[in-house]
């Protein structure tokens, strides 16, 4: 079933003189894929991933969520997206100092439909999940770079979201903590979350089932998975 | 496309994707706004400064301005406010002492207000000698005679010997009592000695420094009013004064003024003109109310340099805040979700400075009372103005920055 639908999508941000971070791109992304987009830096990849998670919007194109047309959409709409179907995972992991690792997950929750006590035990759930169940009370201020970027994962996963955007997760780990969090995502697809990962490591690239590459704005795929979807 | 239909199609898509409409869920953000406040309790207390500083200006100002009116009007109730002078006018009854007279005076003591009245009169320089030969000091000095009732009003403070009474006004005792400086200049440092006045002898029987009201009475020789009497009959200079000293209660003064010559001198009350201080109420209505427009207005100025102070605060905080409105915004919070809660931040903690303040104003105005030996008088309703205040300036100061707040986008906000 198709989730996420690009069709002619641009993006071009005008800074004195325009600059084409994304020229018009058609594509599909099924329900529980695992894609992976890479590039060099500036390449327009970063603005994919914002475009696909609604936290950008384009200039041109239809841009659907499971049929819904989001160009033009209200913050509301666009905002319920984000909150109850999208989940992120940021490589400055965004995480709250002063709020310890529970609360920060329960932040993921606290602007959708969940009650205080519910979020409270997903948020206990999901960190359980990342190998975390004994640092629940801790300030991310305490925790190791993996840990942290766990705890975004479980604040992304709390929510119980269909897809999970993750921008540079590994981007400030080390190779063990990588190879960590990459097992965590590839668990997340197995049980059927669509995983899409921005990344300039060739390694975490190649996880994808449908892995995508930027350059100059031009999106290009180099898997036949990609053309059996529809990418052209 | 109106906002109906816009709103039908938004819930048509929402249903479709299997979402739940979005709501303000105030508790959920107002909780958020107070974790906010707590765990950061050194931004907190930086934001909170203004508002402190404010409701601490605020109470202490008007609780002290209000503490100084208070021992103002306290002095002026307890003295001039409660004393009226009768004289008699310049072609008016000089030598006729009659309305001066014991029924005058019980006419007068029955009027309304009215809670002591007795004669006084006051005869110019007199030369004042020391009874031993062999001292040639003499000062010139008015004598003043008053009955036991004047006496009272004119409360001269003894610091040695006693002072007259009614014996000696009966019997017309030859007794003075002296101010200190002439006891000083005779070279009397004790009572029982004798003075000569117009080669008459008066014994001293006491010394005072202070007075409570008619403070000319200081540089004047007291004699009981009977004994006087020859004297200021016997004085040709023509300037002899005679008058009825009255104290009333508090706030009667004026109305006993325009009563009191009627009731000394009811065949010709024209001939008596009755002296009241200025109207106390007026003038310290007058004096409150400058003192309050400028404890206001101070008091005003410190709470709106507290409100932009909250504002500055919270509007700094907001740079090292950016990454954190990108991430709510990018978990489904919405513009108005971040505006409530930077406003109710912001309130929460200019409500907490002004509580804070208010106590450190009352705690001022209590010490500084204390110190000087005041009665503190504060309106506790201004505590809890201040504290609304405060609360009302944080309300107001945070508009700014959580405006500020909700016009960052959060693809910006986050890679910030």
């Amino acid at each position: 079933m198709t989730l996420l639908d690009l069709a002619g999508v641009a993006r071009t941000y005008n800074d004195g003189h325009p600059v084409y971070a994304l020229r018009a791109t058609t594509l599909t992304i099924p329900e529980g894929s695992y894609v992976t987009i890479s590039g060099p830096s500036g390449s327009g990849k970063s603005t994919l991933l914002n475009v696909l998670g609604l936290l950008d919007a384009p200039d041109e194109g239809s841009y659907r969520v499971r049929g819904v047309e989001m160009a033009g959409a209200d913050e509301a709409l666009r905002g319920a997206v984000r909150g109850q179907l999208f989940g992120f995972v940021f490589q400055a992991f965004h995480l709250l100092p002063g709020r310890t690792a529970r609360e920060n997950v329960e932040i993921g929750m606290v602007y959708g439909p969940s009650r205080r006590r519910e979020r409270r035990t997903r948020a206990e759930e999901a960190l359980a999940r990342m190998g975390l169940g004994h640092r629940l009370n801790a300030d991310p201020r305490a925790l190791s770079g993996g840990e942290r970027q766990r705890v975004a994962i479980a604040r992304a996963v709390a929510a119980r979201p269909r897809v999970l955007f993750c921008d540079e997760p590994t981007g400030s780990l080390d190779s063990a903590n990588t190879a960590n969090v990459l097992t965590l995502l590839r668990e997340l697809n197995n049980d059927g979350l669509t995983v899409v990962v921005v990344t300039h490591e060739a390694e975490v690239a190649a996880e994808g089932g449908l892995r995508l590459r930027v350059e100059d704005g031009i999106v290009t795929t180099h898997t036949e998975e990609a053309r059996a979807h529809g990418f052209t | 496309m109106p906002t109906g239909s816009r709103k039908r199609r938004r819930r048509a898509d929402l249903t479709t994707l299997g979402l739940v409409v979005p709501r303000l869920r105030l508790v959920d953000v107002l909780a958020e706004s107070a974790l906010s406040v707590v765990r950061h309790p050194g931004r907190s207390l930086v934001t909170a400064l203004g508002a402190v500083l404010g409701a601490a200006a605020f109470v202490s100002v008007l609780g002290l301005s209000s503490t100084l009116g208070s021992q103002v009007s306290d002095a002026f109730d307890a003295r001039r406010a409660t004393e009226v002078v009768v004289n008699a006018d310049a072609d008016g009854p000089a030598t006729d002492a009659a309305w001066q007279g014991g029924p005058a005076l019980k006419r007068l003591t029955r009027l309304n207000g009215v809670t002591a009245a007795g004669a006084r009169v006051r005869v110019p320089g007199q030369e004042v000698r020391r009874a031993a030969a062999f001292t040639a000091t003499t000062v010139t000095a008015p004598v003043v005679g008053l009955d036991p009732a004047s006496l009272g009003v004119v409360g001269p403070r003894l610091v040695a010997g006693r002072a007259f009474d009614r014996f000696h006004e009966d019997n017309a005792v030859p007794v003075v009592m002296l101010p200190r400086t002439v006891a000083d200049a005779l070279g009397i440092a004790r009572t029982g000695v004798a003075v000569f006045i117009a080669d008459r002898a008066y014994t001293v029987i006491g010394v005072f420094d202070d007075v409570a009201r008619q403070p000319d009475t200081l540089t004047a020789v007291v004699m009981p009013f009977a004994t006087v009497q020859p004297l200021a009959e016997g004085d040709v200079s023509d300037q002899v004064k005679r008058s009825v000293l009255v104290e009333t209660s508090p706030g009667a003064a004026r109305l006993v003024a325009s009563q009191a010559p009627l009731a000394l001198r009811p065949e010709g009350p024209d001939g008596l003109q009755a002296v009241a201080p200025a109207d106390p109420q007026t003038l310290r209505r007058e004096v409150e109310g400058e003192v309050t427009r400028f404890a206001l207005l101070v008091s005003g100025v410190a709470l709106v340099i507290g409100a932009v102070s909250i504002g500055n605060a919270a509007t700094a905080g907001l740079a090292v805040r950016v990454s954190e409105i990108g991430l709510r915004r990018a978990v489904g919070g919405r513009p108005v979700h971040i505006f409530v809660q930077l406003v109710g931040e912001t309130t929460v903690l200019g409500g907490f400075g002004g509580v804070l303040g208010a106590l450190l104003g009352v705690v001022t105005t209590g010490a500084v009372s204390l110190y000087n030996g005041w009665v503190p008088v504060l309106d506790l309703r201004v505590a809890v103005l201040a504290s609304l205040g405060g609360a009302a300036a944080g309300l107001a100061a945070g508009f700014v920055p959580a405006l500020r707040a909700t016009r960052l986008q959060p693809v910006n906000a986050l890679h910030r």
